[in-house]
């Protein structure tokens, strides 16, 4: 074990990866002279060479085009996008391509790319450039969608990506790539997909969130306790394909309450799928309905000040915590 | 000229009532279309003309007693003229005219009819949706809808951990206070609830009272029905020698052969569609309860006809499940309920309340336990079902709980011995506790 950072788990996983398996590449704008936009691949280029560190035009669909073809000729490309919101560029190839290639083919081709690279707002970067992409892309079956939380989950779900045999969509949080953890060592540490993990164990309300919004859910449970004597379980799904909602059942029917923590925005979102599941499949044990913190319903603002009011915070779940409790005081 | 007679919808018939007529002294008529209502002692029916014409003098104006045969109007053929007789029922016709209103309520179903549809439309074409809507009466109740029923002061808000812990504690949410939003009931309400008095919330509800009415001294004119339940329940139990069996029947396999019944989509069986088929196969085994006595000669009867009695505002009636021991409890209870629902409205035809060979009369829905019934005549016995209790009984030396059910057998001794009638009663227990045998 060691302390790492998120950028650097992801480094870590993907080099591991380069070094056990030569047919692994990576493939992007700016990733290799430059080292990437945020530092994810530098020193990648020297170790590796031009063959497996590729650097492209800016040509998202080019790039995702060519990576599902060496895909199912035998290769496992990982394509970074300079941010996920660019990545929409190559939709059809992800969506209509990667998604639907072994289902088109009998079951005959695999597609294991991964497309990774951060999204999420919070950095500055305006309404273009601070969306974030789980709900889009996990509606649609075929591919798998990560958001992971931690540096440990970081690398080993990057390791679980890139050794499977799935197109993957690998989600970043842009505002994460700093924060520090302890991540193992072990080069075969990986995190399997499709189990979610209880972050902090609590009796009073559960909640539900992946990637940056459970460390802030975090901070939100830790001030409850202390302010309030309130106890949140806080459940962190790590992947919404496939999607466990298992550890957020058993929790809903120890604490009767659930907020679900969502970056964006609130219509259609992850939020709206995990608390129609919670209220279908524990409908009984609820007492309150299941309350959502998302982000406000505009495109994400440049100015600071704005860009802050647009996202949830740390006292917004507080409130939705205090609302399915019926504490108001 | 054509008469309009009062006709004899029935042996027992011997007068009928005019209820109103339809039509006026002078007014053209179809043949076919209804000119007056009549009451027997058991239904109201629409009397049609049986030719075209001028309906002419009438003879029995509304609220006469007109006896089987007597004429009610004349009916003119083109070109006939009225036999110029005294006009004595002249006012008749003037006044009929006024009390003519189309069924009585209609004027106030159109209004909350249209009210609906325009609460139900929104903006713009709310008036074309009222205008083009067919006119369905939403007053009435539409057949197979169960009502729900209605909270006082409307529905309980509660979380459904709040209802699972109270079906768990068996405590109704009636008793309590919500205190979340909207009035709520949360788990922390169920959690708080001290219940009055414990076992109190067991018992079941005291049986509400029926309204109390206002005393006073007055004459009940007699209905024609009224007079001919007096008439042919005097004139049983006088001459009629009655005696009585009871026996009491496990119907503990009986009541959860009729839940699993139910079950099936789209049946729906009463307890006593069971014992009508019941004691309609029993009756195959002693045809001679299944008589009538006449002077010369007792006669048997070759089919099992089971007459029900059915409570109607205005009084007793006994429709007719004809050929019951060849009809399954389905069909039984389909047919007994269609046949009173007519009853209710006063529209059951003569042969569907005539020709009884045995007759069941149920009080059980009103929790009564046992009584004796009055035999229906020409009927020789009559089945008296009370309602099914939970009773410990031993069985095995062992005191379990089971369903219970009193049947009191009234016999006409002319015709049924005791040990006849006990041994009706013998086969009747085989088959009410193997109920399997009813489905066979």
């Amino acid at each position: 074990m060691s302390e790492k950072s998120y950028r650097d788990a992801i480094r870590e996983a993907m080099m591991e990866e380069m070094d056990r398996d030569p047919n692994v590449l990576i493939m992007g704008e700016d990733i290799g002279v430059y080292e990437g936009t945020f530092r994810i691949t530098a020193g990648m280029l020297k170790k590796y060479g031009g063959k497996r560190v590729i650097d492209t035009p800016i040509a998202e669909a080019g790039m995702v085009g060519t990576a599902v073809g060496m895909a199912m000729l035998g290769l496992r490309p990982i394509v970074e996008m300079m941010t996920m919101n660019f990545a929409i560029v190559a939709a059809d190839q992800i969506l209509n391509h990667a998604a639907k290639v072994r289902y088109f083919s009998g079951g005959q081709v695999d597609v294991p790319v991964v497309i990774r690279g951060p999204q999420g707002a919070g950095v500055q970067l305006s309404a273009q450039h601070s969306q974030t992409f789980e709900s889009f892309y996990a509606h649609f079956p075929g591919i798998k969608v990560v958001a992971p939380a931690t540096p440990a989950d970081a690398k080993g779900l990057l390791k679980t990506s890139i050794r499977g045999r799935d197109p993957v969509i690998f989600l970043e949080s842009a505002a994460l790539y700093g924060m520090k953890g302890e991540v193992p060592d072990d080069p075969n540490f990986t995190v399997p997909f499709g189990v979610s993990r209880i972050a902090r164990e609590g009796s009073d309300v559960t909640i539900v969130s992946y990637s940056r919004m459970l460390q802030m859910s975090l901070i939100a449970a830790e001030k409850l306790s202390q302010d309030e004597g309130i106890e949140c379980e806080v459940i962190d799904l790590r992947t919404l394909r496939p999607l466990d909602l298992e550890p957020a059942y058993a929790s809903v029917t120890k604490t009767h309450r659930c907020v679900v923590v969502q970056e964006q925005w609130k219509p259609f979102g992850a939020a709206a799928e995990i608390a129609a599941s919670i209220t279908e499949t524990v409908f009984d044990e609820l007492d309150a309905p299941v309350a959502r913190v998302t982000g406000e319903d505009v495109p994400m603002p440049y100015a600071r000040n704005l860009e802050l009011l647009a996202t949830p915070h740390e006292q917004h779940v507080i409130a939705a915590v205090k609302k399915v409790m019926y504490n108001h005081g | 000229m054509a008469d309009v007679i009062m006709p004899k919808m029935g042996d027992a018939m011997t007068e009928g009532k005019v209820i109103r007529w339809y039509k006026n002294s002078g007014d053209a008529v179809k043949k076919g279309e209804p000119l007056l209502e009549i009451e027997t002692d058991k239904v109201n029916l629409d009397l049609e003309a049986e030719q075209d014409g001028t309906l002419g003098d009438v003879a029995a104006a509304a609220g006469q007693m007109v006896e089987v045969g007597g004429v009610l109007a004349t009916i003119l053929a083109e070109g006939e003229k009225a036999a110029p007789k005294p006009a004595a029922p002249v006012a008749v016709p003037a006044k009929e005219q006024d009390s003519k209103p189309a069924p009585d309520n209609a004027p106030s179903r159109r209004a909350i009819d249209k009210k609906d549809s325009i609460k139900k439309s929104t903006g713009e074409y709310g008036e074309a949706i009222d205008m083009k809507a067919p006119r369905i009466d939403r007053t009435a109740p539409a057949a197979n809808v169960v009502a729900m029923p209605q909270a006082e002061g409307g529905r309980r808000r509660s979380s459904p951990l709040a209802r699972k812990m109270a079906r768990d504690m068996g405590v109704s949410l009636e008793q309590i206070q919500g205190s979340g939003p909207g009035g709520r009931i949360v788990a922390s309400d169920i959690k708080n609830f001290k219940p009055a008095a414990a076992p109190a919330q067991q018992k079941p509800k005291a049986p509400s009272l029926p309204p109390v009415q206002q005393l006073e001294t007055k004459d009940i004119p007699l209905s024609a029905m009224r007079r001919t339940i007096a008439k042919r329940l005097a004139e049983s139990t006088g001459p009629i020698p009655h005696f009585y069996l009871t026996a009491e029947y496990d119907v503990t396999n009986l009541l959860a052969l009729r839940e699993q019944l139910n079950e099936i989509e789209g049946i729906k069986t009463s307890v006593n569609d069971f014992i009508v088929r019941a004691a309609a196969l029993a009756i195959r085994h002693h045809p001679n309860v299944n008589a009538s006595w006449g002077d010369d000669a007792i006669t048997q009867h070759g089919e099992v006809h089971i007459g029900i009695a059915v409570s109607t505002p205005e009084g007793l009636i006994t429709p007719v499940v004809r050929n019951a021991d060849e009809k399954s409890v389905s069909d039984i209870a389909a047919e007994v309920r269609s046949l009173a629902d007519k009853a209710k409205n006063r529209k059951l035809t003569p042969n569907e309340y005539q020709g009884s060979t045995f007759t069941i009369s149920n009080l059980g829905a009103w929790g009564i336990e046992q009584f004796t019934a009055i035999i229906n005549p020409p009927n020789v016995a009559i089945l008296a079902i009370g309602a099914a209790t939970a009773q410990p009984v031993v069985i095995d030396r062992q005191v379990v709980i089971r369903d219970r059910m009193k049947v009191t057998m009234s016999c006409d001794h002319r015709v049924v011995d005791g040990a006849l009638g006990a041994e009706y009663l013998r086969t009747l227990r085989a088959y009410v506790e193997q109920p399997l045998r009813l489905v066979l």
